[in-house]
């Protein structure tokens, strides 16, 4: 696998685990493990976040990398064909 | 994927609670030319779009309809709350109370219930990107009459904001309809 699938891949399991703690902490706001794990999750994601768009673009249209191209519509969008992996040039 | 933010695109603070109007601005939420409808047609759509601006656009201007989506559940939320069950079968707002209680439920403003009849999504994307522009002028003529009706700047602001937002949603679709015909080399279709 290449390091922009590689990256996006961590990404998308840290940002599930954040959103299933956030559906416990939801009904759980005091739960001290679940708000520790959340943290670490945090943590990390935002790390690979800002590794990955520094390197392959924008994940989010609040990401401007430079002032001279609008680089958020690039391809490939997630739903385009590519084997199965989303969001990842070929 | 989509992360929720937790504000409206606009402010909305409605103090003076108005259950006609409420149901009237209903339609917005549930109805044909509503948001929901709105939201579901572009981001159906998207997938068959060629280009990446054609894609970005009905991405984005998808994900803001749902925005306009909270927009109008809020408006009809504040218009409806607390109001006492025989203040509404007073002005004739009785029967969604008797199917919906005071609840925001996806209906235009007879309680006709939603359904995705309104909107279409096909393959080639000259006909979805013409029905947009249709929608969107819909859209805007459906604010426009919301305007008339209402009294109070707490309920005109807001939809005025929504009137010009599908003004600037009909301007970029005609861009993207531009865009995908000069891709297919197409200029002779309208
Ligand atoms: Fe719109």
């Amino acid at each position: 696998m290449d390091e922009q699938t590689t990256l996006l891949e961590q990404i998308m399991a840290y940002d599930f685990a954040l959103y299933d703690l956030q559906l416990f902490l939801d009904t759980h706001p005091s739960d001290a493990n679940a708000l520790r794990d959340y943290k670490i999750a945090l943590d990390q994601a935002e790390n690979l976040r800002r590794q990955y768009q520094s390197k392959f673009g924008p994940l989010t249209p609040r990401y401007l990398p430079n002032t001279t191209c609008w680089q958020w519509i690039n391809d490939p969008w997630p739903w385009d064909p590519k084997g199965g992996m989303s969001n990842v040039a070929l | 994927m989509w992360l929720y933010e937790k504000k409206t695109q606009y402010p909305i603070n409605i103090k003076k609670p108005d259950p006609r109007m409420a149901m009237n601005i209903l339609t917005q939420y549930g109805g044909p030319n509503g948001e929901l409808a709105a939201s579901l047609r572009y981001l159906s759509q998207r997938f068959s779009m060629p280009t990446k601006e054609t894609k970005a656009i009905l991405n984005d201007i998808g994900t803001e309809e749902l925005a306009h989506l909270e927009m109008i559940g809020t408006m009809v939320h504040q218009l409806m709350d607390k109001v006492p069950p025989k203040e509404l079968e007073r002005l004739h707002v009785d029967t969604l109370y008797a199917v919906h209680g005071r609840a925001v439920y996806p209906s235009d403003s007879n309680g006709v219930p939603f359904t995705a009849a309104y909107i279409e999504s096909m393959e080639d994307p000259i006909a979805n990107l013409n029905e947009n522009l249709a929608a969107e002028q819909k859209a805007r003529a459906t604010y426009e009459y919301l305007i008339r009706m209402a009294d109070d700047p707490d309920v005109i602001d807001p939809l005025r904001f929504l009137r010009e937002r599908e003004v600037v949603h009909y301007q970029r679709f005609g861009e993207a309809l531009r865009i995908v015909q000069e891709v297919m080399g197409s200029k002779k279709f309208y």
